[in-house]
């Protein structure tokens, strides 16, 4: 059964994959499981992505088959049970109004165990501050979808230095108009323009097999 | 030439200022003709003059030259009252200001049943005309009395323009009515610089309107406005009184335009008994002048017809009002009653300037002047401004000289 | 010295030739634009976004001072409402003027959700930014497909315009977008006459759009869209087919004025599997850009993202039928598949204008066009034509001079 999941969840039957796991559940299967076997089902989906066989679309359904699942799974985890990899400030750069690319970023991210904190849009220098000072986390990601985010990009990773957090995380960057020079520019440890490449960096980033 | 044109416009103003406030001033003032004859002297018809704003401009501009008067009241507008409007948008006062004169290209946009305008429901050679219809049936009256505004604006003209019947074609027709708009005020911006290059003052002109006039000229036909009267007069009286507050905010909302002097044309006025006159016509109409003038504009009224039997009510008013212009009443005897309460404006019948002499003009005008000028408070005006394009240009000539002469 | 007639000539027939395939006398160059634009000139974004006569004066100091052949980037000042110019499509000499007026005073009079302007939703210093958002549910599909134009414009608009959710607040709301617009045409004209006497060719652009983007953008969200291709395909399509068009109409109503090219931005290309692109994004695309070629319009359309998967696709178009513009693609290899095909633009990332220095950029711009020069039938331009407020003045200069000193042929 929980192959079948799987397999429903990789191939993109939507349908199929939501009424298998209510099943699954009903009969009295394990949350944890189906959880673990959901995360994996993203993670291919995240590799067919980075191999070329998948494009930006099939992330996006890919999300939302994870989505309503975890609807009526998450419910039945006991709190506390649900182990964690990491933990990540995200949010979208100064300037920049666009959720899309964090949003599925996110999913990804949470789907791979990651906890995410969500800093939302425009997020001016000094809330990352403040988050990385609150939270502690492994990793920082900034998204931006407009050129004007990549010198926003570059401002708060100096913020981060002034605060002298910049070495308590790893940072990385995403979004439609970043590369390799735009990595070197802002002062990042990494940066991925989809969100598969994103979410295995992020594991490399903390050590973590990706 | 720039400095004895600005000392000119001022000595005008101050001209017309001294017979509002009913003083003497140093001559009587003229407001002078207008209308098919302004496009006639400069050559072109009256679709150029409607439709060309270059050709408009000028031909405006070579009329208020050749033919000076103190006030080109008459010859500075190319459109035709949309009042309907104004009230349709009068919850928005940037728009509703700028929908008093309906021009041609304007009806294009709306492809309104209101009015004929030359090159296109009538020759090229046609004064554009109002018309009016009837675009509310009677037992609408409710809907009317209940939100003005929202019955006129989405039900009443949807019917009465055909091109906002839907929806889909009322957006693109508004942002072409703003297309419109917005060549009109350039138009009115270039006459104005010509007005003040040739010694005229520049005034910037307020309006309202009778609010039983709206129901009879752009809601219900006058016809069947004057059955409604007698059919159901409570209604058409709550329906008259309902449409005071849009009027007021569309005449308030000049203020933003520095407009002080707000025009109200008069229709139904000439065709009432002082009985209906009085219960239908007048409480509203003197609500809105009334505060029109505490809101400190003065107003101007142009009383068309005979006004003969409702002059008495002018006076209800507050002293020093504003300007009472008279079609066809006697204006000697209008002094006579108003005066030192009402500047009085008219005094020439439109027939003697098409139809007289020179000589008969100079000796009218000399008449008149030596009953009307005294005390000051008048302002010396054709009974309607729009004259003919057969009018001959030297009776035209003959008035401005024998103003000179005798004012 | 050139006048500013001979300049512009000799600009056009650079840009000319590219596009017709041909060598002409130097690879031709489309310069950057956007933010940067206000902060050489000194002023906010949101004077550069609300105030025409700043706005002229900062296009015509950038256009002066970093000269290029194409100020295609340089021209546009916001973003806009796609379902707005759609509303009108059965009205030609509306959308011809409300269709193009992306500025942020158009904004005010929408009050529309989907956009962000600075000083309104964002601060004044931010570029304005076009957000979309979700205005039309699954269950509406089938009135899209029957009367779209009707639905846009009644059903839409008034959810997408807070100024407009009224039908007298619309009617206001109109009137004003007419009179705004009489204000834009003389600030366009204005602006044009400028960069005439500077030396730049006139190249009027009419818009393009592609129907499964009209859907994504403008009416129900990308993400929801993309749910829908799986969900309910036949409904996609046919909506697809519906705004073939009333886009091509949009579009074909700045005809009059002499127009030769259409520009269609492409956003939903990149999400794509081949599979999908093919079924619902492409078919009608190519419509689009066949129908603009068949009234003498040559399509520039601007491949956003990544479109190495689709480019042999582009082979199914008549040879010679526009420019290809590609953001994230590899323009050697674009080149290398397209060449005496179609017109390639594009090679230089933005954010090497951004980050890199004055050496890096020679050196990335001599080694690109070794390889796309070859044969003609290219167009350089940044990958991106928005350049941040921040971004090195020198930086833009060194990619003049670059293409100056390595694009002769």
């Amino acid at each position: 059964m929980l192959e079948e999941i799987l397999k429903s969840i990789v191939e993109m039957e939507e349908e199929e994959a939501v009424k298998k796991a209510k099943e699954y559940l009903d009969g009295g299967g394990d949350p944890q499981k189906l959880l673990e076997v959901c995360r994996d089902a993203m993670g291919e989906v995240g590799s067919r992505f980075e191999k070329g066989e998948y494009f930006l679309s099939e992330l996006i359904l890919g999300g939302e088959i994870f989505r309503q699942i975890m609807e009526f799974t998450l419910p039945k985890l006991q709190s506390g049970s649900v182990k964690k990899i990491g933990k990540i400030v995200l949010g979208t750069v100064k300037e920049d109004v666009h959720n899309i690319g964090k949003d599925i970023f996110k999913v990804f991210a949470e789907a791979s165990g990651f906890e995410v904190i969500d800093l939302g849009i425009d997020t001016p220098e000094e809330k990352f501050v403040e988050a990385v000072k609150e939270h502690k986390p492994d990793i920082v990601g900034m998204s931006c979808l407009i050129t004007a985010g990549v010198t926003s990009m570059k401002k708060t990773v100096d913020k981060l230095k002034e605060a002298g957090l910049r070495d308590s995380v790893k940072i990385i960057i995403g979004g439609g108009r970043v590369d390799e020079s735009v990595k070197e520019f802002a002062g990042a440890d990494a940066w991925a323009d989809d969100a598969a490449k994103g979410v295995r960096l992020c594991k490399q980033l903390i050590g973590v097999e990706g | 030439m720039v400095s004895n044109a600005k000392e000119l416009a001022e000595k005008r103003m101050a001209r017309l200022m001294a017979a509002i406030n009913l003083e003497e001033p140093d001559k009587v003032p003229l407001a002078g003709v207008g209308g098919d004859i302004v496009p006639a002297y400069a050559g072109i018809s009256m679709y150029e003059y409607c439709y060309d704003v270059e050709k408009a401009v000028k031909a405006t501009e070579k009329f208020i030259k050749d033919f000076p008067c103190d006030w080109p009241f008459a010859a500075s507008v190319v459109g035709l009252d949309g009042r309907v409007f104004n009230v349709a948008f009068s919850e928005f006062p940037d728009i509703c200001i700028n929908l008093t004169f309906i021009t041609g290209p304007m009806h294009d946009a709306l492809g309104d049943k209101y009015y004929r305008y030359p090159g296109r429901e009538i020759s090229p050679d046609s004064s554009p005309q109002f018309i009016g219809g009837a675009f509310m049936e009677a037992d609408e009256y409710d809907k009317l009395i209940a939100d003005p505004v929202k019955f006129i604006a989405e039900t009443v003209l949807p019917r009465a323009c055909r091109n906002l019947e839907t929806p889909r074609k009322a957006m693109a027709a508004m942002v072409r009515l703003g297309r419109e708009i917005s060549n009109f005020n350039a138009l009115m911006g270039q006459i104005v610089g010509k007005m003040i290059e040739n010694g005229y003052p520049a005034m910037a002109l307020g309006g309202a309107y009778a609010p039983l006039d709206l129901i009879g000229d752009f809601l219900r036909g006058v016809e069947n406005l004057l059955l409604d009267i007698r059919r159901c007069p409570e209604k058409v009286k709550a329906a008259a009184e309902a449409l005071v507050e849009p009027i007021m905010n569309y005449a308030l909302a000049h203020k933003s335009i520095g407009a002080n002097l707000a025009f109200i044309p008069l229709h139904l006025n000439e065709y009432l008994s002082p009985k209906l006159y009085k219960e239908f016509y007048w409480p509203t109409l003197k609500e809105v002048i009334e505060r029109l003038v505490k809101e400190g504009f003065k107003v101007m009224v142009f009383f068309e017809g005979k006004h003969d039997a409702h002059l008495e009510t002018i006076l209800e008013l507050p002293k020093g009002w504003g300007v009472a212009y008279f079609e066809k009443t006697d204006v000697v005897k209008a002094k006579e009653v108003l005066k030192g309460h009402t500047c009085v404006m008219g005094g020439i019948p439109m027939g003697l300037i098409v139809g007289g002499t020179p000589a008969q003009i100079d000796e009218y005008v000399k008449n008149l002047l030596e009953k009307v000028k005294p005390g000051g408070g008048f302002i010396l005006a054709p009974g309607v401004g729009t004259a003919p394009r057969e009018t001959p240009l030297e009776n035209i000539k003959a008035l401005v000289e024998a103003v000179e002469k005798y004012g | 010295m050139k006048s500013p007639e001979e300049l512009a000539k000799e600009r056009m027939r650079r840009i000319e030739a590219a596009v017709n395939l041909e060598e002409p006398d130097r690879v031709p160059f489309s310069g950057v634009g956007g933010d940067v634009i206000a902060a050489y000139a000194g002023i906010t974004q949101e004077e550069f976004c609300f105030d025409y006569k700043k706005a002229k004066e900062a296009i015509v100091k950038f256009n002066r001072d970093f000269p290029c052949d194409w100020t295609f980037a340089a021209g546009f000042v916001g973003v806009g409402v796609p379902p707005l110019t759609y509303a009108f499509a059965d009205d030609p000499d509306v959308s011809a003027t409300v269709g193009m007026a992306m500025f942020g005073t158009i904004h005010d009079i929408t009050g529309d959700v989907c956009t962000r302007y600075p000083g309104r939703e964002i601060e004044s210093n931010c570029s304005p930014q076009f957000i979309g958002g979700k205005f039309m549910e699954v269950e509406e599909y089938d009135d899209l497909i029957e009367n779209p134009v009707k639905f846009i414009a009644e059903v839409i608009i008034p959810r997408i315009c807070r100024n407009m959710n009224t039908p007298r607040k619309a009617m206001a709301a109109m009137i004003r977008l007419g009179i705004e617009a009489e204000k834009i045409k003389s600030f366009a004209m204005e602006v044009g006459m400028e960069l005439a006497k500077l030396g730049y060719p006139s190249i009027p652009i009419t818009l393009g759009y592609t129907p499964l983007d009209l859907i994504g953008d403008g009416l129900r969200d990308e993400l929801n869209l993309i749910l829908d291709l799986r969900r309910y395909p036949d409904k996609v399509r046919k909506a697809c087919e519906a705004l073939v068009e009333p886009i091509l109409k949009v579009g074909l109503a700045l005809k009059p004025l002499g127009i030769k090219y259409a520009f269609i931005p492409l956003h939903l290309n990149e999400y794509l599997s081949p599979e999908l692109y093919n079924e619902f994004y492409w078919p009608y695309l190519k419509e689009v850009i066949m129908g603009f070629a068949k009234e003498g319009i040559k399509s520039f359309v601007f491949f956003e993202g990544r479109h190495d998967a689709h480019l042999e696709t582009i082979l199914e178009l008549p040879k010679g039928w526009g420019i290809a513009y590609f953001e994230k693609t590899d323009v050697r290899k674009a080149k290398e598949i397209l060449k005496g095909h179609t017109c390639v633009m594009g090679g230089v990332p933005i954010s090497l204008i951004v980050s890199g220095t004055p050496e890096k950029i020679d050196s990335y711009v001599k080694e690109l066009l070794e390889e796309v020069k070859p044969g003609g039938g290219y167009i350089l331009a940044t990958s991106v034509g928005i350049a941040p407020k921040e971004t090195p003045v020198e930086n833009i200069k060194a990619l003049i001079e670059a293409v100056e000193k390595y694009g002769k042929y």
